[in-house]
């Protein structure tokens, strides 16, 4: 019955030469029976499967009298690779002294190529993963970089700027014609435009850092006369332009008013260099109940269908002459102010209104 | 980080004012020397371990970069026998771990007063004037093929054969252990087994030696363990009856009365 067995059947002495092995283990080894008998079960494996046989298997087999399902790679007498998997167990007389070691073995090429094949897939896929996480980790140093380049471009640039507003300041005390003061008022009015693309450049660095837009928040200082100074220095600086407000704030505002500042001097701009210059500017700030309002309102062309998707994306430039263009980053920073206050900032553009609103809730 | 006892999954067993210390082999863990260290607990304490990657060893602790030396396994026995204040003590090591022995010896001078080398070999791949047995191509073919051999080893197994080997309902599980080793720890020991050349370390080796050679070895010959025997300054052989390559489970009563005529 063993002879025939669907499986190879061998066994060994206690000192690992071969006694017996089965006609179906004689056929798929091409050795003849006699030939194998008192030889070692090594001399017909692979040089890995020899060492793997003692430096693994016979001494399990010693410790734990059994083992399962481990791999052997056996030689034929063509020399062909015969790959088998093996159940062995050593019987033992009284004294746990090894009787005979028996092997049953199945044939296993086709799962061992497909073991081997899986063990290909998953360094395929280590190496995909590594390549992946280089490549992340190259892109955030790049991205790294960058932003602290924006960053200290902007803090020296700011400086120089500092130097011009000062020197100016001081030559508008000794000028004495009109057209002078006309100059160095264009001067300060060019470093304030200035210093407010440096201020842009810089939050977009801080907000891409991950923070966001800090705030330095405080209801107990009043916001309108914040809101009133922006408008003053726009329309000083906007001669010939009206700007109409319309104020009703009766609570506390619990925000970072400079920010807000910052908002609605963009919001401004932005209605100034776009709106039709004939027709007024609104800026509109009140309390509600729950929450507070601010918009800026502008007539004009309206937005094209096509670019109110973009407008707070940085670096979005509508259609303004280039040289009042500036980088493209004031409704994209109004925006994260607006969020970074819980808030929101939308926009509706019909031919005879445009008009961006702040709204934030009030605790 | 565990302490060098957990590491090392540290046994110390035994009376006596020497020590000997066991270190086991590529393949298995200390249950190799679990038919020949009690016959000594008489004389010497027995300290048996498990090398970092096997048995019950603190695999969090497994450096591929330390480890791909034997100088890395060196430094652990030396660690080892810092912990217990060794001292003139018996050094006996199984295969790769006979080299493992001659290069902790060395590191540090004092600690081992003998070594015991079973189935010795300083390189397992030939050489111009020197056979090791092994060519280098099927050394490349055993890495291969250990890939297959996963010894029923998965990450599933991987938190349970850490675990405490003290308490008995684990201890059906950890027998089937002895041998199991993550493929690719496995694999990393046996290229840095078979792959390292530690000649030049054995003629500086002054401490007195006995190797134990078995015949029928195809792992260590005779040969190499005559090359060993000649090469370390003060060493002697005894030529075993066992076969293969593991006496120290085949023939644990011939590899312990040969060791009583050295130690």
């Amino acid at each position: 019955m063993i002879e025939n067995a669907p499986c190879g059947y061998v066994s060994l002495l206690p000192n690992g030469r071969i006694e017996y092995a089965n006609q179906t283990f004689v056929d798929w080894s091409g050795h003849a029976a006699d030939q194998m008998i008192g030889k070692r079960l090594s001399d017909f494996l692979t040089m890995a499967g020899r060492i793997y046989y003692e430096t693994h298997m016979a001494p399990l087999l010693r410790m734990q009298a059994t083992f399962e399902e481990i791999a052997i790679d056996a030689v034929t007498a063509d020399g062909q690779p015969l790959q088998l998997i093996a159940n062995a167990a050593e019987r033992r007389d009284s004294e746990g002294k090894p009787l005979s070691i028996r092997l049953a073995l199945i044939r296993a090429t086709d799962r061992r190529r497909y073991e081997q094949e899986l063990l290909g897939a998953r360094e395929l896929a280590k190496t995909a993963e590594k390549t992946a996480e280089e490549r992340l980790q190259r892109e955030q140093e790049a991205s790294e970089l960058r932003e602290q380049f924006i960053a200290v471009l902007g803090h020296d640039l700011r400086n120089p700027l500092a130097s011009i507003s000062a020197g100016a300041r001081i030559l508008d005390r000794t000028v004495q014609t009109e057209k002078e003061h006309q100059i160095i008022a264009m001067l300060q009015t060019t470093v304030m435009r200035m210093a407010g693309l440096i201020d842009n450049v810089l939050d977009l660095a801080r907000g891409r850092l991950g923070g966001g837009i800090g705030l330095d928040r405080d209801a107990r200082q009043l916001l309108e006369p914040v809101l009133v100074g922006v408008v003053d220095e726009l329309r000083l600086a906007s001669p010939g332009r009206i700007i109409q407000t319309e104020f009703r704030i009766d609570r506390p505002v619990d925000c970072d008013r400079s920010r807000l500042a910052q908002m609605l001097s963009n919001l401004v701009g932005n209605a100034l260099t776009h709106g039709a210059s004939s027709k007024p500017v609104i800026v509109h700030a009140q309390t509600r109940k729950g929450s507070f309002v601010l918009w800026v309102s502008n007539a004009g062309q309206p937005i094209p269908a096509a670019a109110m998707n973009k407008l707070f994306e940085p670096f979005f430039r509508g259609n303004a002459h280039a040289s009042r263009q500036g980088l493209g980053l004031g409704l994209y920073i109004a925006a994260q102010i607006a969020k970074a206050h819980g808030g929101e900032l939308t926009v509706s553009s019909t031919p005879t209104e445009t008009r961006f609103t702040f709204e934030m809730p009030l605790v | 980080m565990l302490g060098i006892i957990e590491r090392n999954n540290m046994h110390v067993r035994g009376t006596g004012e020497k020590a000997m210390m066991f270190a086991h082999g590529f393949g298995c863990d200390q249950n190799m020397w679990r038919f020949v260290a009690p016959a000594f607990e008489d004389e010497f304490r027995t300290v048996l371990f498990d090398h970092v990657g096997a048995g019950g060893s603190d695999l969090g602790a497994y450096d591929l970069n330390k480890y791909s030396r034997l100088a890395g396994y060196a430094d652990d026995v030396v660690e080892i026998g810092r912990e217990l204040d060794l001292e003139n003590a018996v050094f006996v090591g199984h295969s790769v771990s006979s080299m493992i022995g001659v290069l902790a010896a060395e590191r540090a001078p004092g600690m081992f007063g003998k070594l015991v080398l079973v189935g010795p070999s300083p390189r397992y791949i030939d050489d111009e004037g020197y056979k090791g047995g092994f060519t280098a191509k099927q050394v490349k073919e055993l890495l291969q093929f250990l890939e297959a051999n996963h010894m029923g080893w998965s990450a599933q197994m991987a938190p349970m054969i850490m675990g405490n080997p003290d308490k008995p309902e684990l201890g059906q599980e950890l027998t089937k252990s002895f041998c199991r080793t993550d493929p690719e720890i496995a694999k990393a020991f046996a290229r840095v087994t078979f792959t390292s050349d530690n000649r030049a370390d054995l003629a500086r080796l002054t401490v007195p030696t006995l190797v134990l050679q078995c015949i029928d070895d195809i792992i260590a010959g005779q040969e190499v363990g005559e090359f060993v025997n000649r090469t370390i300054p003060n060493s002697r052989m005894i030529v075993l009856n066992a076969t293969g390559h593991c006496p120290n489970l085949s023939s644990p009563d011939e590899v312990i009365s040969a060791m009583r005529t050295f130690v």
